[in-house]
C-alpha cells in the first residue's frame, strides 16, 4: 500500500449562525434530517455531510458532482481555507485542524499548490511574478524566484511569456500560468478546483492531456474537482461522486461506470462511452457458453477493453476467448455479450 | 514536454547569460556594474540589500534624471533642497538680522528720547518721563541685541544639522539608488515604455531643474531682503489691470446685452474646458505644455505668490486627508461594521454647510491658515475614505483566496493584493479629495485663510467681476495641474 498523503475522516461543514450550527449538526447526525429540513428548521446550509476518503501518493483523486454538491467546499478543507464544523483532516499524518496560524501558512506555502477555476492571477504582476508569488511569500530571494518560475513555466510550455501581464494571455495560457504557480513551490499536493471548466472544449482536452502527463511524471498527489464525468474518467485514478454534500460512491472509473451505486450515479454514467473503460473480464461469460472448436477463435487478455474486443470480433465469426496471465482460457465474450457491454451492462 | 523539467526544483538556476544580456540592454552605459549589483540584489534575502552606488550618492537627483528614475529624482530633490536650506541658513543666513535691525532701531529711538530729555532739561521742564522712556528703550535694545547674538550662535547648530541631514541623504541615496534602479528594471521587463539606459536629455532636464530649484529656494530662504526684481517677477501689474478692466467691460456689456449673451459665455467656457479636457487625455508632453501654460497664466497675472500660498494650504490639507483617509478607508473596506458606524459621519462631513463648523473651529482654534486647513480636511477627507473602502471591497475574492491558499499572511495579502488592486479607486479618491480641498479655499478665506480665496472674497465684497473671474481661473488651473501631476505619477501599464 502506498503512503497516504491526504486523509479525510467524517468531515462535516454546516454554514449558518454559530449558535445554530452545533444543534443542526446534532439533528442531522441523530435524526437524519435532510438538507431542506436543516435549512427550514435551523436556517443553516449543509455544505459537506460526513465525507471520508484518503488519497495515496501520486494518485489523482477526482471529486465529481453538480454545482452546489459541496465539492469545492470539501476540497477547501484540505488547506483549511474553510474550517470544518466537525471531522478530521490530515496531511502527511499531521492534523490540519490543530495547526497554528504560522504552521498552516507554512504548509500552504510549501506542501499545497492550488489552481482555481477563474485562474485568480494577480493582474498587476507579470507572469513571472505571479508564478513566483508562493516563493515570495516564503521570503525567497529574487534570483531563486526567477529561476523557479522559469522552470515551472517550462513545465507548462510557457517559456518566453515571463514578462507579459496575465491579461495579455489567452484563457488557456492563463490557466497554464495558474498550474505553473501551483507547481512553483514543488508541493506534495495539488488542489485543482475545476481548473478547465471555463475553457473551450478543444483547449480543455489539450490541457487535460498535458496535465495528466505532467502529474504522472512529477508524482503529485492531486485532488481534482470537476462537474464533468468525462474529465474525471480521463484523469482520475479514483473518482468520488458527491451529492448534496455527501459522497455517494468512491471507485475507479471502471467501477463507477460498470457498477453505479444508485440511480443518481447511473444517470451520470449512462452517456459515458464505455469502450475504453469496460474490460473483458467484466463482460465475459463461462467457457461452455459456446459449442464447437474454439482453437481458431481470437484470444485476448482479461484486461483488454471493449475497443480492443470490437477490433478482434470484426475479424472473426467466432466468439473471443479470454485468457488469464498464464495463457489459460478463462471465459468467452460472445457477440451478444460484447454488444450488451457497449450498451452499458443491460442484461 | 522536455525531460530537463524532471530536474529537482531545488537545483534550477536562472539563465545567467540571458539575464546579463537583458540587464546590459537596460542599463546601457556601465552595464557591467549594474549586472553585478542586480545579481547581488536578486540574491539578497533582506528587505534592504546593501549595495553602494557612490556615483548616485554623490550626484543624487542628477544621477536619477540621467537614469530616468523620476520618482527618485523628485523625492530626493525635495529632501536635498531642505538640507541645502538648513546649510545656507547656518552658513550665511544671518539669522540675527531681524533682531539686529530691531536693536538698531530701538537704540536710535532711545538716543532720540535721551536728546529730547536733554532738550527738555535745557528748557527747564521735567525730563523724568522722557528719561524713563529712553531707559526702557535702551533695555529693549539690549534684549534685541542679545536675541540677535543668540540667533547667530545657533547658526553653527543649524549648519551642522544641515550638514548631517545632507550626509545622511547622500548615504541613503547611495544605498537606495540600486534598489530603485532594479525596481525600474523589473518594470521595464514588463513594459518597454519605462525609461532605460543613460539618457542625455533626462540628464540635461534634471540638471536644469536642479540648478533652478535648489539655488532659488536656498536664496529665498536665506537672504532676508529679496531684491525687487525677484519679488516683482513675473507679475505684470499693467497686464493684470488691463485684463481685469477688459473683463469688467465684457461683463457690463453682457449684463446690458441680456441673457443670450450669458448663455453664450457659459457655452464658451464649457467649450474651452471640454477642449482642455480632451487635450489632457493624451498623456506626457501635452500635460507638460498645459502645466507650463497654466503656470504662465498664474505668473503673468501676478498671482504667483498667492497661488503658491494656496497650493501650500491645499497641499497640506490634502496630504493630511490622504495620510489619515487611506488607512481609514482600508479599515472601513475590511470591516462592514466600522463602515456602518462611519457612514453617517462621512455624510455629515460632506453635506453639513462649511459655515456651520467654521464657527466652532474659530472658537477652538482661532483664525488664520491652520484652522482653515482643519476646515478643509473636514470637507476634503470623505472622498478618499469612501473610494478607498469601495476599492478594497471591489478586490475579487478569488484573488484574495488564491493568495491565502499560497500562505500569504494578512499583511502580505494587504500589501501584495488588496492595495495594488484597489489603487485605481484609491487614486480617484485622492483626486477627488484634492479638488474638494481646492474648492474650500474661498470658504477658508472667510476665517482669515490666505491665498487665492482671499482674492475672490475681496472681489465678491466689491462686486469686482473681472478680478473674481481671473482668480477663479487661477484656482482652476492650480487644481488641474496638481491633479494631472498626481494622476500621471501613478499610471501603470495594466490600467492603460
Amino acid at each position: 500500500m502506498r503512503e497516504i498523503v491526504v486523509n479525510i475522516e467524517d468531515v462535516w461543514k454546516i454554514f449558518g449562525p454559530e449558535t445554530e450550527v452545533e444543534r443542526a449538526l446534532e439533528a442531522v447526525k441523530t435524526q437524519g434530517l435532510g438538507k431542506a429540513g436543516v435549512l427550514q428548521e435551523f436556517g443553516c446550509v449543509v455544505g459537506v455531510a460526513g465525507a471520508s476518503f484518503s488519497v495515496a501518493r501520486g494518485e489523482i483523486f477526482c471529486i465529481m458532482g453538480l454545482s452546489g454538491s459541496g465539492k469545492s467546499t470539501l476540497v477547501r478543507h484540505v488547506n483549511r481555507l474553510i474550517e470544518p464544523t466537525a471531522g478530521r483532516i490530515e496531511i502527511l499524518g499531521r492534523d490540519v485542524g490543530r495547526m497554528s496560524a504560522k504552521d498552516l501558512r507554512e504548509v500552504r506555502a510549501k506542501q499545497i499548490g492550488m489552481v482555481f477555476q477563474h485562474m485568480a492571477l494577480m493582474p498587476h504582476r507579470s507572469v513571472r511574478d505571479n508564478v513566483g508569488y508562493p516563493l515570495e511569500i516564503r521570503g525567497e530571494p529574487k534570483s531563486r524566484r526567477w529561476a523557479v518560475s522559469e522552470h515551472a513555466l517550462s513545465l507548462v510550455e510557457l517559456r518566453g511569456f515571463e514578462d507579459r501581464l496575465p491579461k495579455e494571455l489567452s484563457g488557456g495560457m492563463q490557466q497554464r500560468v495558474g498550474i505553473a504557480r501551483a507547481l512553483a513551490s514543488d508541493p506534495e499536493i495539488l488542489l485543482m478546483d475545476e481548473p478547465f471548466s471555463a475553457l473551450d472544449p478543444l483547449i480543455r482536452r489539450q490541457l487535460q492531456n498535458q496535465f495528466k502527463a505532467l502529474v504522472d511524471r512529477l508524482q503529485k498527489t492531486t485532488l481534482f474537482i470537476t462537474h464533468d464525468l468525462d474529465e474525471a474518467i480521463r484523469l482520475g485514478n479514483r473518482i468520488a461522486i458527491m451529492k448534496d454534500g455527501a459522497i455517494v460512491q468512491i471507485g475507479t472509473p471502471e467501477e463507477i461506470v460498470t457498477r453505479p451505486a444508485d440511480d443518481y450515479v447511473r444517470e451520470f454514467v449512462q452517456d459515458i462511452s464505455k469502450l475504453k473503460l469496460v474490460k473483458a473480464h467484466s463482460v465475459m461469460g463461462p467457457l461452455d457458453e459456446a459449442e464447437g472448436d474454439l482453437s481458431a477463435a481470437p484470444r485476448a487478455a482479461g484486461d483488454s477493453d471493449l475497443d480492443r474486443l470490437i477490433d478482434l470480433s470484426v475479424g472473426s465469426a467466432l466468439p473471443i476467448v479470454i485468457t488469464d496471465a498464464q495463457g489459460q482460457d478463462i471465459g468467452l465474450v460472445s457477440k451478444a455479450r460484447l454488444l450488451r457491454g457497449i450498451q452499458g451492462g443491460k442484461d | 514536454m522536455q525531460d530537463e523539467s524532471l530536474a529537482a526544483v531545488s537545483d534550477v538556476e536562472v539563465d545567467k547569460q540571458d539575464l546579463d544580456a537583458s540587464i546590459a540592454q537596460f542599463a546601457g552605459w556601465n552595464a557591467a556594474y549594474y549586472q553585478g549589483v542586480f545579481h547581488k540584489i536578486h540574491a539578497a534575502t533582506s528587505p534592504i540589500p546593501l549595495t553602494f552606488n557612490w556615483v548616485a550618492g554623490l550626484l543624487g537627483p542628477i544621477w536619477a534624471a540621467g537614469r530616468g528614475v523620476w520618482g527618485f529624482f523628485w523625492t530626493f530633490i525635495i529632501l536635498e533642497t531642505i538640507a541645502w536650506v538648513q546649510i545656507g541658513r547656518g552658513a550665511w543666513g544671518n539669522l540675527g538680522a531681524e533682531d539686529l535691525a530691531k536693536a538698531e532701531r530701538q537704540r536710535e529711538r532711545a538716543s532720540s528720547f535721551a536728546e529730547k530729555a536733554d532738550a527738555a532739561r535745557a528748557a527747564g521742564e521735567d525730563p523724568g518721563r522722557l528719561e524713563t522712556l529712553a531707559g526702557n528703550m535702551t533695555r529693549a535694545a539690549e534684549q534685541s541685541q542679545a536675541a540677535a547674538d543668540e540667533a547667530n550662535a545657533a547658526a553653527i547648530g543649524i549648519l551642522s544639522i544641515g550638514l548631517a541631514i545632507m550626509l545622511a541623504l547622500k548615504l541613503v541615496q547611495a544605498v537606495y539608488a540600486n534598489i530603485a534602479y532594479e525596481a525600474q528594471y523589473s518594470r521595464w521587463r514588463i513594459d518597454r515604455n519605462v525609461p532605460f539606459g543613460w539618457n542625455g536629455k533626462g540628464l540635461v532636464l534634471g540638471s536644469l531643474l536642479f540648478a533652478a530649484i535648489v539655488p532659488l529656494t536656498v536664496y529665498k530662504f536665506t537672504v532676508t531682503s529679496v531684491p525687487e526684481v525677484l519679488e516683482a517677477f513675473p507679475a505684470d501689474k499693467a497686464l493684470y489691470a488691463s485684463a481685469a478692466d477688459w473683463l469688467e467691460g465684457v461683463f457690463d456689456a453682457a449684463a446690458a446685452g441680456g441673457a443670450g449673451m450669458f448663455d453664450g459665455i457659459t457655452a464658451g467656457i464649457r467649450w474651452i474646458l471640454e477642449a482642455l479636457t480632451v487635450a489632457l487625455i493624451g498623456a506626457g508632453h501635452r500635460v507638460a505644455i498645459f502645466t507650463a501654460a497654466s503656470l504662465a497664466y498664474v505668473a503673468f497675472l501676478g498671482y504667483w505668490e498667492i497661488s503658491m500660498e494656496t497650493v501650500a494650504l491645499v497641499g497640506a490639507a490634502a496630504f493630511l486627508c490622504v495620510l489619515f483617509g487611506i488607512p481609514l478607508g482600508i479599515w472601513f473596506g475590511k470591516s462592514p461594521r466600522a463602515y456602518r458606524v462611519a457612514e453617517p459621519v462621512l455624510d455629515f462631513m460632506q453635506t453639513m454647510p462649511a459655515f456651520v463648523y467654521l464657527i466652532p473651529i474659530i472658537a477652538f482654534f482661532g483664525t488664520g491658515n491652520p484652522p482653515g486647513v482643519l476646515a478643509t480636511i473636514v470637507f476634503g477627507m470623505p472622498p478618499v475614505v469612501r473610494l478607498t473602502a469601495l476599492g478594497m471591497r471591489g478586490v475579487p475574492d478569488t484573488i484574495k483566496e488564491a493568495a491565502s491558499a499560497f500562505g500569504a499572511s494578512r499583511w502580505q495579502l494587504l500589501r501584495d493584493v488588496e492595495v495594488p488592486l484597489a489603487l485605481p479607486s484609491i487614486m480617484t479618491g485622492v483626486n477627488q479629495t484634492i479638488l474638494m480641498c481646492l474648492s474650500m479655499v474661498v470658504i477658508i478665506s472667510l476665517i482669515g485663510g490666505g491665498g487665492l480665496g482671499k482674492v475672490i472674497l475681496e472681489a465678491l465684497q466689491y462686486a469686482a467681476k473681472g478680478p473674481g473671474l481671473l482668480g477663479g481661473f487661477a484656482i482652476l488651473f492650480c487644481a488641474m495641474v496638481i491633479d494631472r501631476i498626481v494622476q500621471g505619477g501613478f499610471r501603470r501599464k495594466d490600467q492603460k
